[in-house]
């Protein structure tokens, strides 16, 4: 009886607490979602004064203007080229760059993996530097690790990415010669791919690695000092390196795994300057391209595309993290 | 569920926003020495604020605009220009001390803006409850979903780079950041029993709003305001470096950094010393509010 009563069967499922929390969590990302949109087109779209005017310059012709307005359905009102778009969107038509004509859906899928690969390598240089560091200050808070790691991330903290990206550049490609100071990458070797994408990684992880350990450390501290299951396995005689690393890290990093993909927009705003720094042909260098031509259509679209990608991250995070905490799981309360 | 993030940045360093528990750390020291952590970021933002501010007023700094080109790349301390001159002859002393000026005075606007207007927002938020919560949530969650730095972006473009639509761009995202905590701050004295006594006595919402709310959520924000005019100091420098925010010839570090990185193995000085500036005070505010904040947390 009380077997059943603790793992409901499969008839019970959608009443499970996780499974409810995730509807919950889709529930609210529609009108996040819908908002993100609406802001996106709403920006771009209602600041200006005459995008035609704009675009064309102010010696088009009134035929020219005409014809452009045409094109983007500018004489409508703004609710109906709001609708109009969004109908577009959902059948995945985002149009066509205004300055090359290509369809914005290619521009994006031609930069977006770089861009991914970016962020990828920085998340890994950074969570890679971040757990054992963050563990070495925990186990002897004020000792020496903690001391020197604690002063470099508030350090890293105060340094902004494209002022790291400057100085690593003159340091590893102007003085030392060591990697390129710009993104090459002819032959498409993983090598020479990793080795371009060193320098912009690390502009945007080593900032990313002053935040996470900062986090992870006061979150295990927290951890040790005031939770009973640490309690329970020192008094079973589990060794200090253990409880850390096997009882109280897991926790810890629930908590930093969701940071992370809160995070995700910042980062994604890192990799816009980053990219233009060092020439990364990315989505973010497309983007600023975009807004340096006044490409609306293309404007538009990567906006878009990197909103949806922060709010599908964040509703991944609150879900993994739903599924994998056995106390949200089971339906009681994490704090 | 973990800190929410209030606010993003351009590199990591909107970071320091998480509110992220601090262990109190008994200090063995006595007396004034005690207040080094606030004393020192303190005296450092002091000297930044004369420097910027006061020091031109009435030392002896050239314009930071308006070089004549015969000065170009004049070497450091020479008669004049104590850092020498940019490769157009500005004097890059007086560049400095302008652009932290335009810096600063963005970084206090756009966190006032979001510490009265995100404030009032989350603070009545959280005191009607209800639908008004969820409305105001809702929309400022779509704010806080976007890659802060590409709306700000797409707004800077939009209204073109200026100095005023470099405060509007960033309000967008302290806004929101200052309405969460407000919210979060407010939630927490909703059932304490003096409110209650304040309701009881028949005391209108706009009052107890000002008088009952206000005074107790105040420290928690104005801490949070510093840490975030760190972040805004560097989100201005990324706006302006891609040339969205300060439109040169005014100096911004920012676009100093932009410019001297043309030539920066021949004079490394031109982006090294903005960078510094730009390091040098956005440390300061991010000490002050972190040891602000422990005090907070301790009491």
């Amino acid at each position: 009886m009380t077997d059943q009563a603790v793992r409901p069967g499969p008839a019970l499922a959608l009443r499970s607490p996780a499974l409810r929390l995730i509807g919950n969590r889709l529930a609210t990302a529609v009108p996040v979602l819908w908002g993100v949109t609406f802001l996106t087109f709403a920006v771009i779209q209602l600041l200006p004064g005459d995008a035609a005017q704009q675009l064309l310059g102010i010696n088009a012709t009134q035929e020219q203007l005409r014809e452009f307005r045409d094109k983007l359905n500018l004489d409508d009102s703004f609710l109906v080229r709001y609708f109009h778009w969004l109908g577009d969107v959902l059948t995945g038509n985002l149009g066509n760059s205004l300055a090359s004509d290509q369809p914005v859906t290619s521009i994006i899928s031609d930069g977006l993996p770089t861009t991914l690969e970016l962020l990828l390598y920085a998340l890994v240089i950074s969570l890679a530097l971040t757990v054992p560091i963050a563990l070495l200050a925990a186990r002897n808070p004020g000792g020496f690790v903690d001391r020197v790691g604690m002063v470099t991330s508030m350090a890293g903290l105060s340094v902004a990415n494209y002022v790291l990206a400057v100085v690593l550049v003159y340091v590893f490609a102007v003085k030392l010669g060591w990697l390129p100071a710009i993104y090459t990458n002819n032959t498409g070797t993983l090598g020479e791919l990793v080795k371009s994408l060193t320098l912009p990684a690390l502009s945007i992880g080593f900032p990313l690695f002053c935040f996470y350990t900062r986090l992870l450390r006061a979150d295990v501290l927290e951890q040790m000092q005031g939770e009973d299951y640490v309690v329970t396995a020192k008094a079973k005689g589990v060794g200090p390196w253990r409880v850390l690393v096997r009882h109280a890290l897991p926790n810890s990093l629930f908590g930093l795994l969701t940071i992370v993909a809160l995070n995700l927009g910042t980062l994604i705003g890192a990799t816009v300057i980053i990219e233009q720094i060092f020439a990364v042909p990315g989505i973010g260098h497309s983007l600023l391209e975009a807004i340096n031509n006044r490409d609306v259509p293309v404007v538009e679209g990567i906006v878009l595309v990197l909103a949806v990608i922060v709010v599908v991250a964040n509703l991944l995070a609150d879900v993994l993290y739903a599924v994998l905490d056995p106390r949200i799981r089971y339906g009681r309360s994490a704090s | 569920m973990g800190a929410q993030l209030p606010e993003a940045e351009a590199g990591g360093a909107a970071a320091t926003l998480a509110v992220a528990p601090t262990v109190a750390e008994p200090s063995a020291r006595r007396g004034w020495t005690r207040n080094l952590d606030v004393i020192i970021p303190g005296a450092l933002i002091g000297l930044l604020l004369f420097l910027c501010f006061v020091w031109p007023l009435f030392g002896t700094v050239p314009p930071p605009t308006g070089g004549n080109i015969l000065d170009a790349n004049i070497p450091s301390f020479s008669p004049g220009h104590p850092l020498g001159t940019d490769q157009v002859g500005n004097d890059l002393w007086s560049r400095l001390l302008y652009g932290g000026r335009n810096s600063l005075e963005i970084a206090f606007a756009v966190n006032v803006i979001g510490l009265v207007v995100g404030g009032l927002l989350g603070a009545f938020a959280a005191f009607w409850g209800s639908f008004t919560d969820t409305v105001i949530m809702r929309v400022l969650d779509v704010l806080i979903a976007f890659p802060s730095l590409v709306l700000a972006l797409a707004i800077a473009q939009s209204l073109g780079p200026s100095k005023l639509h470099t405060i509007y761009a960033l309000s967008f995202f302290s806004v929101p950041a200052f309405a969460r905590l407000a919210r979060a701050q407010t939630l927490r004295l909703r059932e304490r029993p003096f409110m209650l006594a304040a309701r009881l006595a028949g005391t209108r919402a706009p009052r107890i709003l000002l008088r009952h709310i206000t005074p107790n959520i105040m420290p928690a924000l104005v801490t949070f305001g510093l840490l975030g005019i760190g972040v805004t100091i560097i989100l201005e420098g990324a706006l302006s470096f891609l040339g969205l925010g300060i439109p040169p010839p005014q100096p911004s570090w920012g676009n100093m950094i932009f410019d001297g990185q043309a030539v920066l193995s021949a004079e490394p000085k031109l982006v090294l010393l903005p960078s510094a500036f730009l390091f040098v005070t956005v440390l300061a505010f991010n000490l002050l509010g972190d040891a602000l904040r422990a005090r907070g947390n301790a009491s």
